[in-house]
């Protein structure tokens, strides 16, 4: 009696799993398999796999976005929607139903708004639990023994730190070098996709800059390699710079491009 | 049926007694009462120059009720206060025979309701002077035939109460020998946490977990062994100097001793409330404030222990070890710093997520399935600000834009500053979008026109007019 409940239960688990694992991978859009998941690498959405070097997300490692925003969020979704649990710490404005949009699963995320001053302990503490961390540490520079430590505690464990900000040890550094929104008129439409230029650098297997253009999001929410083709008309032809808003009204203060 | 009432004596001293008691006989009844102290502490007086007490200890420990009454009397006597007693089952009956008595009237045990069944209706004035319909009624039952006590024991309750109303019931209770209202039996909640004491001080926090399991093995043993279990448990460490943490943990019945003594040591890990952060770095077990005193286990929200049922689909199992990180993290900076966003409903953007401190039920505020007609639709922002930015949207020429009752805009939108930030160029905007909430409650109505602004940097803003302010709320990058 006993053992029969005990195999019921276990199918049941099993059945589960792979009716997660399915719909995981429904979410990923037609991705292959992610058949050396747990060899070393968290997966990532198809569009981000070909700016990372593994084309994924390496256990152990330090990603580091320039600032908080979509891309940030599009970096966890592909890890939560294979199933991992997702922390994110330190961004009470997080948009969880943009990240539910790119394929973050809310279920399987943990919100620390305020770490407070004591959030290295508090990331150490969510990478005992969480596959993947995303970080926008305090303003101000991070000391390097912290970083060291989080680093070591990250190097034992199997987690993911995405850092939203300035981390110097990062083997992936990630930016949006330019941007543009589609569906605004003068008065008429609304916010549509948007198209960007993301390029990543770093260290190691990563120091080779790569650049792609990428919906971020697209029409339908989800993230795809934009074609050439597509692009929007109007694009800025660099990177944004304040400078030159400046330059166009004498009488507003210069503002620094960092 | 009531059990009957306990027995209770009445002393009166019909000298001292009426209504129009005088300070001088209110003064020596002071004295009488103070005099029947001598032989039971908690006495009750019932109107001027009666009182009353529960007979049945102090007949114990003087012999019988007729000798204690004999002698309270003779003591009495010595003050020059005659008195008499009577000793029945309920208060009522007690007063009813005080009034016969001569000077002592003791109605046997269990003959309490025989005795007031010969009483006339009359009687029923010897009833609490609080409830002064006593005399009303007696007479229109007199009236009615029913001359005794007993005739109106005899009729159902029921259509005694739906007759003469809550003075009916009342009445009709007294007869029967009971009290004037039904008891509402309610044992006194009994004492299920336990508490460790730490004499010397200990200094660390080894000792105290391993305390803190063997008291969770007892708090568990005292719940299962009443079938109840609890919904959260709180923890509550005191340090030597006074200061003390004091945590609610949730339970649900499913936490272990060992696990309760693991969030135990979180707890300490997070020091005392008062105390000054720890520097980072000396979590090695020692505690500044002296050492622990005292370690306390507390049930929190006891309900009856009706097993568990693991959920088979359609909820998400947290494992093990997230919910240890989880707590852990709750640990260091309070239930509520750890959240689980819930997609919920609602035309706001920041309404459209609910964040529940983890181990709660995960429930939607606002519910994400109904249409919600006003809602910003198209590409959710990457960014809700938690408080609302203060913006200024100008036009061409540098004015404020602004929007009339009937959504006007005064000019086009040309430049967005957002508070702390150089202005930006607009190259894209629509708006506005009027939303009118919760205009039946005037604390809460809210008259917004919504936009959305693309700048020149390439981001985009969901801005907010309201009382002719510029506000941002959301950023799309």
């Amino acid at each position: 009696m006993g053992t029969a409940l005990a195999d019921i239960r276990r199918k049941a688990a099993d059945w589960l799993e792979v009716s997660e694992r399915s719909r995981a991978a429904e979410a990923l859009a037609g991705a292959t398999s992610t058949a050396d998941a747990g060899t070393g690498t968290l997966p990532v959405l198809p569009a981000l796999r070909e700016l990372l070097p593994r084309a994924g997300l390496a256990r152990g490692s330090v990603v580091a976005a320039a600032e908080f925003g979509l891309l940030c969020l599009a970096l966890a979704a592909g890890a939560s929607a294979d199933g991992a649990w997702c922390a994110m710490a330190g961004v009470p404005e997080a948009g969880v139903l943009a990240a539910a949009g790119l394929g973050l699963v809310p279920e399987r995320t943990l919100l620390v708004p305020d770490p407070g001053t004591g959030w290295p302990q508090v990331v150490a503490s969510l990478l005992d639990g969480c596959e993947l961390v995303l970080l926008r540490p305090p303003p101000g520079h991070v000391p390097a023994q912290i970083r060291q430590r989080l680093e070591a505690t990250l190097r034992r464990g199997r987690g993911v730190l995405v850092v939203a900000g300035d981390w110097p040890g990062a083997q992936v550094r990630l930016r949006v070098l330019r941007q543009r929104w589609t569906g605004l008129g003068d008065g008429h439409g609304r916010l549509r996709a948007c198209c960007a230029e993301v390029m990543a650098d770093g260290r190691g297997e990563a120091s080779v800059a790569r650049t792609r253009w990428l919906w971020l999001p697209g029409e339908d929410g989800r993230v795809t390699a934009a074609e050439p083709l597509d692009l929007p008309a109007g694009l800025p032809a660099g990177p944004y710079r304040p400078a030159e808003l400046s330059a166009e009204r004498p009488g507003l203060r210069a503002v620094s491009a960092g | 049926m009531s059990a009957p009432p306990p027995r209770v004596m009445v002393l009166c001293c019909p000298d001292l007694r009426g209504q129009d008691a005088t300070v001088v006989t209110a003064r020596r009844f002071g004295r009488v009462v103070a005099a029947v102290t001598g032989f039971c502490p908690r006495v009750e007086v019932v109107e001027p120059g009666v009182c009353a007490f529960a007979a049945r200890g102090p007949a114990r420990y003087f012999g019988g009720e007729t000798a204690l009454a004999t002698r309270i009397i003779a003591a009495l006597a010595e003050f020059g206060a005659p008195a008499l007693a009577s000793v029945a089952e309920g208060l009522f009956a007690a007063l009813v025979a005080v009034r016969q008595a001569d000077p002592v009237l003791v109605i046997p045990p269990g003959q309490t309701t025989a005795f007031l069944a010969a009483q006339p209706v009359s009687a029923l004035d010897a009833q609490d002077p609080a409830t002064e319909s006593g005399a009303d009624l007696a007479g229109l039952l007199t009236r009615l035939g029913l001359r005794t006590l007993g005739d109106l024991a005899g009729l159902p309750a029921s259509d005694v109460a739906s007759r003469f109303g809550a003075a009916g019931e009342t009445a009709h209770r007294l007869a029967r020998g009971l009290d004037a209202r039904p008891l509402a039996p309610r044992p006194p909640p009994a004492d299920l946490s336990v508490t460790q004491e730490f004499d010397p001080p200990e200094t660390l926090a080894e000792p105290v977990v391993f305390a803190a399991k063997t008291l969770a093995e007892r708090l568990h043993a005292g719940l299962a062994g009443r079938g109840l279990t609890c919904v959260r448990v709180q923890v509550k460490v005191t340090w030597a100097d006074g200061s003390h943490s004091s945590r609610l943990w949730r339970h649900d019945g499913l936490l272990t001793a060992s696990a309760l003594a693991d969030r135990v040591r979180w707890q300490l890990d997070g020091g005392p409330a008062q105390a000054a952060p720890q520097k980072d770095g000396q979590h090695d077990g020692h505690y500044q404030p002296g050492g622990i005193i005292a370690l306390r286990l507390a049930p929190d929200q006891v309900v009856h222990a009706t097993g568990q049922q693991l959920a088979l689909w359609g909820e998400t199992v947290i494992s093990d070890r997230v919910a240890r990180a989880a707590m852990r993290v709750q640990a260091l900076l309070g239930h509520e710093a750890v959240l689980r966003p819930v997609l919920s409903g609602g035309r706001n953007v920041s309404d459209q997520v609910t964040a529940i401190p983890f181990g709660e039920k995960s429930e939607p505020r606002l519910p994400p399935d109904r249409p919600w007609p006003g809602r910003v639709t198209g590409a959710a922002p990457g960014l809700v600000f938690s408080a609302a930015r203060q913006a200024e949207v100008t036009d061409a020429a540098g004015r404020l834009v602004t929007v009339s009752g009937r959504c006007e805009l005064s000019a086009e939108p040309a430049r967005l500053a957002v508070a702390g930030d150089p202005p930006l160029r607009v190259t894209g905007w629509a708006g506005p979008w009027p939303l009118a909430e919760r205009w039946w409650d005037a604390a809460t109505a809210r008259r917004r026109a919504r936009f959305q602004l693309a700048t020149e940097d390439g981001r985009a803003w969901l801005a907010v007019v309201q009382d002719g302010r510029w506000l941002v709320e959301a950023g799309y990058w």
